[in-house]
């Protein structure tokens, strides 16, 4: 089994993996971090999203032997010392979570939109979540939690 | 998944050794299709070659006119460089409608091509631009790379190094994408190059073609109502859940048409 | 209190933990010793076992147990019983209703129904071991689609069933509704389909399985909307009482009625965990999630409108046949008969109406409940046939509408499918929509669109439905001597907010620090009953009982307050925590009331300590009317067929709503799971070969945030139903019910020059692009 070593959340990370493990695999089933869903086979849904070198990436399309040096962040690392992330804080704020299922994926690359793109506009934002489905909340409270997030975080 | 062995050569020899001494090996790019593709049990190599951690790979270069791209740049990349924007536009607009951000953080476009999917983007754009696939072992032009359906001119162990891209005059791409997938229902790329046009379209056939008589109307009269009065046939075009054939030959002409007024 | 009081926006409790990443679904709970299961399921629609040999696949590492038909025939375990509240044809003879095993026992009837269980140490070797399980299948033909299934000659799914007919149902008038159309000016005539569609929640099913062998008792952990329906239905199968089985929903990633229905699974992990003696767990990926939860709509009808000269409605004429699958389900075939007909017409006066519902079995995956459950469809087939009138008679569809909408005076009117609808105003509702969609700019807004090619189109669709489910809720309130309270309520949320909406009512009644209160649901241990969730009954019922419990316990605070004042309990006046004796002004706090209710020495005679804790249980004696009006403004694109919707304006009367922001949301993801039975979602299964074609997130669309228009939304809330305490209709329905007629019939519109009349949803590009070639082709 490959041996790899990875930043996850800030935290030094050595573990040994089975080739075959998806990175999804390694966060949820043996570092306990089972805030990143997986709710497709298909690379459809975007609730695995998560960053890899502050990139947005479906991790339940990569293998855990390929995040070897990697620069991992999950929906647990967001929020700091207690205090969420102003991306979080938009969604909670714009009720644009219900079942929170698709949510910590949506953050996450709502979060790496807001980066990219620190002044995005509304059909940015609708284009940007076009890897990420919701079946709950219809986008509209999304969509304006990106915006007010993103603003949030230009500071 | 089933079982494989994992490798990550830093360097092409490192990986045509690897891929020679492995009993079913496959090279994997960006992994945005042989990963999903595995996770549902429907391929089953013994080794897996990582081509992702390899130099020679990387990388866009502008040179004179022509622009090069190597194998493992991400799609992301090529929709951001500003090489890319400023050679060829059209190359960029569509690296970044496909997939998703996601998708396109990891997709490449070695790998994309080399899968050959007939609903992927790049080819349309490879065959329209008249690009250059160099390879481990030769160069290879984009109409005869792309043989038939997830089937390309590489042989057994050979590996894409870079694609080249005469810069053309003016060029863009127009993409009906399928609602649910995300790949194109069908994408045609118009390119206009000193005496020559080329349209090129995927999705709606087995594999990326060329629309010859689009192409020779175009010639004369570069501007959208020189297609007008042309049909398509629906010969050999694909008809699934998504489109018929007969959609789909509305599709290459209304897609045609804007991507030539697009192209300006 | 008043900041988290009934009727405000409060923000919700579970938003932190989901935020997060530390909510627990299913697939996040790893009991010690944990193993793993996989379904294999059937490849074929139709077909019997000859054979079925495990012996290889039980010598596969890691194997610990496989179950198949042949241990449910040993066992003699039950088949999973149907509740549907419509039972009896026409004639009076009962429903034909199959047996419906947990696993196959000697033929398979649709795609993806379970034929063997492999439980392994890991997930990987449960799925090697599925590879090497044979299955020796002689296949059958195969029929999905309802009305081939009921033509002569049809492949017949079930021996002694005649013609793949279940039951047929009629409501209302129908001499009176004949008389209706043989004196009408005019009648209209339109035959529709409501899609197949799947609930598609983003978590998949899933479950996992203990047995206790000293107490003798089972426990389940299930993503469920229900646990205790289901709970009855996995004991009785597996001939348990039902309290030896503990069923508990952890957070459940959406529902939407798909999870809401008893599936085979369980079961089988249940008896597989007392087979192995560890906890098991499955999880069903993506295809699964298509091929075997529960589909919804799939109706084939026929809608008559007779109208008089003016355009007056005389009467209605619905006849809709039903796909109900392999099998029945929870509900059977409630859905396309009893569910549809009890709001047909709509919010319109109608004065003769009759229904006639038929469901036929096929080979495919069964129909239960889907968020509306008939009356999306039964808005659908009015809202398409009102449209339809509008253009034969050559009225405009607003005017028509608004002519034959139910007066507010005719309120309480109960309509000739005998709904009960007490309270609203349909005009009232209707003109506000009208109002909020800005026509005065739409001319402008069209020229813009032709300007580019494009089509551009409007319409309004009221719509009037009602509440579901099941009609007893109990909640139950215990008290913490810090002034802590613990809410336990047996309906559910998926993830509509009662974690928040809940202590909201406990509250607002009681005066209680909402930040105290901790809300527990989805555990037949903590309530002796629960109706779960389905039917938009969370706030109805659940919430009900909630107030009706909080009531009780204000009775009791009351006196407790009077006693340690000295004073009266009906002289008490509870205001923001404080409750106030209206004579001598004396005050106590409720937290003291709480804190002295554990104080024997503080008490009067006959409380104990802890006399605040009350148990209730509330019960709904009609269902409410959720009404309201959906408008939608679409661009068309007709050289490819692409429709996209612009805006949408809506305007919904749900009585009281006790937290506007999530009723908002309740609507707009019900406009979203509408837009997609619109235009691009369908289950589609190939027609010879009864494959399930839409079986990945390939190839079944669902909405994006870029399919999606603004959407604006107001409340009408001048007209709380008196059916219960607290004035509220239901929520989470409605937006299937409007979305879909005000988007097809603006796409209509759009294309009335075009001269298309009539598209079938899902109206996908290709289907609009031809319905515009084909009238083309007519018109030359």
């Amino acid at each position: 089994m490959p041996v790899i070593s990875l930043t996850v959340n800030g935290n030094p990370v050595t573990a040994d993996v089975e080739p075959r493990w998806l990175l999804s695999r390694l966060l949820r089933d043996h570092l306990g971090l089972t805030g990143t869903h997986v709710g497709c086979d298909t690379s459809q849904c975007g609730a695995c999203v998560i960053h890899v070198d502050g990139k947005p990436v479906k991790s339940c399309a990569m293998l855990a032997a390929q995040a070897d040096g990697a620069q991992i962040t999950t929906i647990e690392g967001l929020a700091q010392k207690g205090k969420l992330h102003p991306m979080q804080e938009a969604f909670r704020d714009n009720h644009a979570l219900q079942c929170g299922f698709c949510t910590p994926g949506m953050v996450m690359m709502s979060v790496a939109l807001a980066t990219e793109q620190p002044d995005l506009d509304e059909p940015a934002v609708r284009k940007g979540l076009e890897g990420n489905l919701c079946r709950c909340t219809g986008y509209q409270n999304i969509i304006n939690a990106v915006m007010v997030g993103a603003k949030a975080m230009r500071g | 998944m089933y079982e494989f062995e994992y490798h990550q050569p830093k360097s092409l020899e490192e990986a045509t050794k690897l891929f020679a001494d492995a009993d079913d090996p496959q090279f994997m790019a960006g992994g945005q299709t042989i990963i999903p593709v595995m996770k549902q049990r429907l391929a089953m190599p013994s080794d897996i070659i990582d081509l992702g951690k390899i130099s020679d790979l990387q990388g866009i270069s502008v040179d004179g006119g022509a622009l090069t791209i190597g194998a493992m740049t991400h799609h992301n990349e090529v929709a951001g460089s500003d090489e890319v924007r400023k050679a060829i536009p059209a190359l960029a607009e569509l690296a970044s409608h496909i997939g998703d951000p996601a998708v396109r953080n990891r997709g490449t476009i070695g790998g994309s091509i080399a899968n050959n999917d007939p609903a992927a983007d790049y080819p349309a754009a490879l065959v329209a631009l008249g690009a250059t696939v160099q390879t481990t072992s030769r160069e290879i032009a984009a109409e005869d790379f792309f043989t038939a359906m997830f089937e390309t001119a590489l042989d057994e162990g050979e590996m894409i190094v870079n694609v080249t891209f005469p810069a053309p005059e003016k060029a863009a791409y127009e993409k009906f994408p399928n609602p649910a997938s995300r790949y194109a229902t069908t994408g045609v790329f118009v390119a206009k190059t000193g005496e020559s046009v080329r349209v090129a379209v995927t999705g709606a056939g087995a594999c990326v073609f060329r629309q010859i008589d689009f192409e020779k109307a175009l010639l004369g009269d570069f501007s959208p109502s020189a297609l007008d009065g042309l049909t398509v046939s629906t010969d050999g075009l694909n008809s699934d859940l998504h489109a018929s054939a007969e959609y789909r030959a509305n599709l290459i002409s209304v897609l045609a048409k804007r991507a030539v007024k697009h192209a300006g | 209190m008043e900041k988290y009081g009934i009727g405000q926006p409060v923000r919700r409790k579970e938003d932190v933990r989901f935020l997060t990443g530390t909510g627990t679904y299913i697939d996040d709970i790893k009991p010690d010793n944990l193993i793993h299961a996989v379904v294999l399921r059937s490849p074929h629609a139709h077909a019997k076992i000859l054979d079925l040999d495990t012996s290889e696949a039980e010598t596969m590492p890691g194997v610990l147990c496989i179950v198949t038909g042949k241990d449910w025939v040993a066992e003699d375990f039950q088949p999973m019983p149907t509740k549907s509240a419509v039972n009896k044809k026409i004639d009076g003879t009962p429903l034909n209703q199959p047996p419906r095993h947990a696993i196959a026992i000697d033929r398979v009837r649709y795609v993806g129904e379970p034929v063997a269980l492999i439980v392994a140490e890991t997930l990987v070797q449960a799925q090697d071991a599925a590879e090497v399980v044979e299955v020796d299948y002689e296949e059958l033909e195969a029929v999905t689609d309802q009305i081939k299934a009921l033509e002569p000659g049809a492949p017949q799914i079930w021996d002694d069933i005649e013609g793949n007919f279940c039951i047929d149902f009629e409501l209302g008038d129908k001499e009176g509704t004949g008389k209706a159309f043989e004196t009408a000016d005019h009648v209209v005539k339109l035959k529709l389909r409501n899609q197949c569609v799947t609930a598609a929640p983003i978590e998949t099913r899933g479950a996992i399985a203990s047995y206790d062998k000293d107490t003798g008792k089972y426990f389940l952990q299930n993503a469920t909307q229900n646990v205790h329906a289901n709970r009855d239905t996995f004991a009785s199968v597996l001939k348990i009482p039902s309290e030896d089985l503990h069923h508990m929903a952890p957070d459940v990633g959406g529902g939407f009625g798909a999870k809401n229905s008893g599936y085979p699974e369980p079961s089988l992990l249940l008896y597989a965990a007392k087979k192995t003696d560890r906890p098991i767990k499955w999880i069903g990926d993506r295809n699964e999630s298509f091929a075997a939860d529960t589909h919804g709509r799939d109706q084939a009808t026929t809608v008559e409108m007779a109208l008089d000269k003016d355009g007056m409605f005389l009467g209605l004429r619905t006849r809709t046949v039903g796909n109900i699958g392999a099998y029945c389900w929870t509900v059977g075939p409630f859905t396309p008969t009893g569910g549809s007909a009890r709001t047909q017409g709509g919010p319109y006066y109608i004065p003769a109406m009759h229904y006639t519902g038929i469901a036929a079995f096929t080979n495919t995956m069964p129909l239960d409940p889907y968020r509306g459950a008939g009356r999306p469809e039964g808005s659908f087939q009015i809202e398409r046939i009102v449209e339809l009138a509008a253009r034969e008679l050559g009225m405009d569809p607003v005017e028509l509408r608004r002519k034959n909408l139910m007066p507010a005076d005719s309120l309480p009117r109960k309509t000739p499918m005998g709904l009960d609808v007490d309270t609203g105003n349909f005009p009232e509702v209707f003109e506000r929509t009208l109002k909020m969609s800005d026509r005065a700019g739409f001319a402008k807004r069209f020229e813009e669109s032709a300007r580019k090619g494009l089509r551009r189109g409007f319409a309004i669709a009221p719509y009037l439905e009602c509440t579901g489910g099941g009609p007893k809720e109990f909640a139950g309130v215990k008290f913490g001597k810090d002034g802590s309270a613990t809410l336990r309520v047996g309906s559910m949320s998926t993830g509509m907010g009662q974690e928040t909406s809940m202590p909201q009512i406990l509250s607002d009644t009681l005066g209680i620090d909402f930040e105290k209160i901790t809300y527990v649901q989805g555990d037949t241990d903590a309530t002796p009953i629960g109706g779960g969730h389905g039917g938009s009954r969370n706030m109805e019922v659940g919430g009900s009982a909630v107030l009706q419990c909080a009531r009780e316990v204000l009775v009791k605070a009351k006196q407790l307050a009077a006693h340690l004042l000295n004073s009266n309990a009906d002289d008490m006046e509870l205001k923001e925590s404080v409750f106030t004796d209206v004579k001598t002004d004396q005050n106590v706090s409720m937290a003291d009331v709480v804190a002295a209710s554990f104080d024997q020495s503080r008490l009067p005679d006959g409380m104990e300590a802890g006399a605040l804790d009350t148990d209730t249980i509330f019960e709904r004696e009609i269902i409410s009317c959720p009404n309201g009006c959906h408008s939608a403004e679409v661009e068309v694109d007709p050289e490819t067929g692409t429709v996209q919707v612009e805006h949408m304006w809506i305007v919904d009367d749900f009585g009281t709503i006790i937290n506007p922001m999530l009723a908002d949301g309740q609507v707009m993801g019900g406009v979203a799971q509408g837009l997609g039975q619109a235009l691009m979602e369908e289950i589609v299964y190939d027609e010879d070969s009864g494959q399930l074609v839409t079986g990945s997130l390939m190839d079944y669309a669902l909405p994006r945030a870029d399919s999606m228009p603004k959407m604006e939304m107001a409340f009408y809330e001048d007209a709380p139903t008196a059916k219960n305490p607290l004035g509220v209709k239901g929520s989470g329905e409605a937006g299937c019910c409007g979305a879909p007629p005000a988007i097809v019939n603006a796409v209509l519109d759009a294309l009335k020059e075009d001269g298309v009349t009539h598209i079938e949803m899902p109206l996908t590009p290709e289907k609009v692009w031809r319905a515009i070639q084909d009238a083309k082709q007519q018109g030359a």
